[in-house]
């Protein structure tokens, strides 16, 4: 929606350099909006008046930025250089000398990145629905440049930690080295936790705890590795309780302080726990939410793909009635098999020649009514049956002349039989040439391989009809 | 129409009769034109519907010869009117018209009456055919619904409440059924298996019996079970 808002936008304003930056506006508003509501309604408020000042203004309307996000296109590191210059309206080796020199001084620069890396949310890739759709199909490729983030993340965590020792010690303001490890663990400790909210989840936490962010990690549900993580670094900030009362010599009493800090907790836990609760339900309820949203999403796709493309085509073909009425044949096979179709197994007889009928009904644009009574799994002798089948089908579309081909396979007890049968032309078997490798190679022989049996029974004017059985 | 063929009485198994007198009940008008400008011109349509109350009245008030009814119908669908209609007039014919060729929606709207089931693909002539068909009593079998009947009836079923008239299809009638589904005509059955078309007609018109008054509880289940597996 956002995207679409834009572009309707975009030919209105004058000044080409100012349409990007209204792009980017947009799809920065979408990434901060928390739950699925708002990000429909937010742009929508949000961009027509901008834009009015935008393409007064022209390049000089800066008061409404671009908001900073990190911008995986082009980045060096985070991206948090890219996203700044964009918001800034700088160059973006400006900013990127800036920090370079920042970090000069007493690594400000590198802490400053650190932060940002953190706090700056990642540039939101709200797209068609379409698109969204075929991606959670895993139908595209997102085309993102595969970027180490995690280690990314890692390191601006550690240049942040080690940058603030830095700084600390250089001040004045430095630790004794008593409350150096304290320190040092509660910080790891509080790290791991928050580590979790890294790029790739940080999105999803933030909708599933509609926009607490710092819930997140107690809210969200993040699978055994974020809860072994939460565990751990609450043990490392424990411990380094622990190493503050060992020093202070009051280790005698360590017992006594972990009781009171767990009953605080319990307490705590108690007096929060159905707050929790309803953030947990209001969770859910966002989830489900958002799910009919995809749903929605997923049904005007695939109207989108199947049957606009259809209706496409058959105007552009409107005085081909063959393939007029191939497009729409095609097109009922596919809508009918979405809306009512069976959830056929992979691997069984009815799913191969389901699979098969629809091949030749595009390849030759005959309809194949393909009707199966019983199934079974498929073995070798039956994928041999299925392709015998499809010779079959295809010497019938290819020389029969037949309007239609009518396919029927029935699973016994001992036996599969499948019957391929159109009312064509026919044909006389023996005048067959030797080199028509088809029927001979394609039908009979390889049936026999497979210890099965091909019977084809042709009237000249009066059609064909091959029988094949795989005793089983 | 034309002729002066209303008689309110049920159809007479009279050969040669005025156009058939046909109801198109379809929620969507484009179909129900576009079927009209088909058929218009070898049955009389003397009346449409687009949804289940108004079918209900029209069939009551025009007593076609066959009703061509969609399966998927605002206010109850097919089944629906089939039932309120046969409380009052247990003669009328339908001939059920889908897009969906669902087992549940085939087997469903077959058990609750209709003496024939056809895809909306199916072409001008031959839905003709079909109408001429139900009209004159008999069945209409797809091959689709032929598949659907033998899958339904093959399965083992519970030797204590077989009624073996009603639960089983004798020999010939699954030799029909078979041919049926490999696309034969009635007539290629008929000749395929050295009997007459009328002899064909009725075992089809058994088989149809056996559907509709076959208390197989796995008849329905088995409709609805497919999907699932």
């Amino acid at each position: 929606m956002t995207a679409t808002d834009s572009s309707h936008l975009g030919p209105d304003i004058h000044d080409a350099n100012t349409a990007p930056t209204q792009h980017i506006d947009t799809m920065s508003d979408g990434t901060e909006s928390s739950s699925v509501v708002a990000e429909f309604a937010q742009p929508a408020a949000t961009s027509a008046p901008t834009t009015d000042r935008v393409s007064d203004a022209g390049q000089t309307g800066s008061e409404e930025r671009p908001r900073a996000t990190r911008v995986a296109e082009g980045a060096w590191l985070g991206g948090v250089c890219t996203g700044l210059a964009r918001h800034l309206g700088w160059p973006v080796m400006a900013v990127r000398i800036a920090f370079v020199a920042l970090a000069t001084f007493q690594f400000i620069g590198v802490i400053a990145y650190g932060a940002l890396w953190l706090l700056l949310p990642p540039e939101s890739t709200t797209k068609a629905p379409g698109l969204e759709s075929a991606n959670r199909a895993g139908m595209r490729d997102e085309s993102k440049p595969k970027r180490r983030i995690d280690w990314g993340m890692l390191l601006a965590l550690i240049a942040l930690g080690v940058g603030l020792l830095w700084i600390m010690q250089n001040t004045g303001l430095g630790i004794s080295s008593q409350l150096f490890w304290p320190v040092a663990f509660a910080c790891a400790g509080a790290a791991l936790v928050w580590r979790q909210a890294d790029t790739a989840q940080q999105k999803r936490w933030r909708n599933e705890a509609g926009g607490k962010v710092w819930l997140a990690p107690f809210v969200a549900r993040g699978g055994w590795p974020s809860l072994v993580r939460v565990i751990v670094g609450l043990g490392l900030v424990g411990a380094a309780f622990g190493i503050v009362l060992a020093q202070r010599g009051q280790i005698s009493q360590l017992p006594d302080v972990m009781a009171m800090t767990m009953l605080a907790l319990a307490g705590l836990a108690i007096v929060l726990a159905p707050w929790l609760h309803r953030s947990r339900t209001a969770l859910n309820q966002a989830r489900a939410e958002r799910v009919r949203a995809d749903a929605r999403a997923d049904m005007a796709a695939h109207l989108h793909d199947s049957v606009l493309q259809t209706l496409a085509m058959i105007q552009r073909q409107s005085d081909d009635p063959k393939a007029v009425q191939q497009l729409a044949r095609r097109q009922e096979r596919e809508l009918r098999n979405w809306l009512y179709g069976d959830e056929l197994p992979e691997a069984t007889l009815k799913a191969a020649l389901t699979a098969i009928a629809a091949e030749v009904e595009d390849e030759r644009g005959v309809p194949v009514e393909l009707v199966t009574v019983g199934d079974c799994d498929t073995s070798d002798a039956i994928q041999a049956l299925v392709r015998a089948a499809r010779e079959a089908m295809v010497n019938a579309a290819k020389h029969s002349g037949a309007d239609k081909i009518d396919v029927y396979a029935e699973v016994d007890e001992d036996s599969v039989e499948v019957f391929v049968r159109d009312r064509g032309a026919g044909f006389d078997l023996d005048t067959v040439a030797e080199d028509r490798m088809g029927v001979k190679g394609s039908i009979i022989d390889r049936m026999a391989r497979h210890g099965g049996s091909a019977t084809i029974r042709s009237v000249s004017g009066n059609g064909t009809e091959v029988r094949l059985e795989i005793k089983t | 129409m034309t002729e002066n063929t209303k008689q309110p009485t049920s159809p007479q198994p009279v050969a040669e009769r005025g156009p058939y007198r046909v109801v198109i009940v379809d929620d969507h008008a484009m179909f129900r034109t576009g079927v009209k400008a088909e058929i218009g011109r070898s049955v009389a349509v003397v009346g449409e519907a687009a949804d289940a109350d108004r079918a209900i009245a029209v069939i009551l008030q025009t007593q076609p010869d066959v009703v061509l009814l969609d399966v998927h119908l605002p206010g109850g669908g097919g089944v629906e009117v089939i039932r309120k209609v046969h409380e009052k007039s247990p003669e009328q014919k339908f001939l059920a018209l889908s897009v969906s060729d669902a087992a549940e929606d085939v087997i469903g709207v077959i058990r609750a009456g209709a003496r024939g089931y056809v895809t909306k693909s199916i072409s001008g002539s031959e839905l003709i055919d079909a109408i001429r068909r139900v009209a004159d009593g008999d069945a209409v079998f797809s091959p689709r619904l032929a598949g659907f009947v033998l899958d339904a009836f093959s399965g083992s079923i519970d030797l204590a409440t077989v009624d073996e008239d009603l639960d089983r299809l004798s020999q010939r009638e699954r030799e029909v059924l078979r041919l049926i589904a490999r696309g034969y005509a009635y007539k290629e059955v008929a000749k395929e298996l050295f009997i007459s078309i009328k002899t064909v007609e009725t075992h089809v018109s058994s088989v149809l019996r056996k559907l509709q008054l076959s208390n197989r509880h796995q008849l329905t289940r088995w409709a609805t079970d497919r999907r699932l597996v």
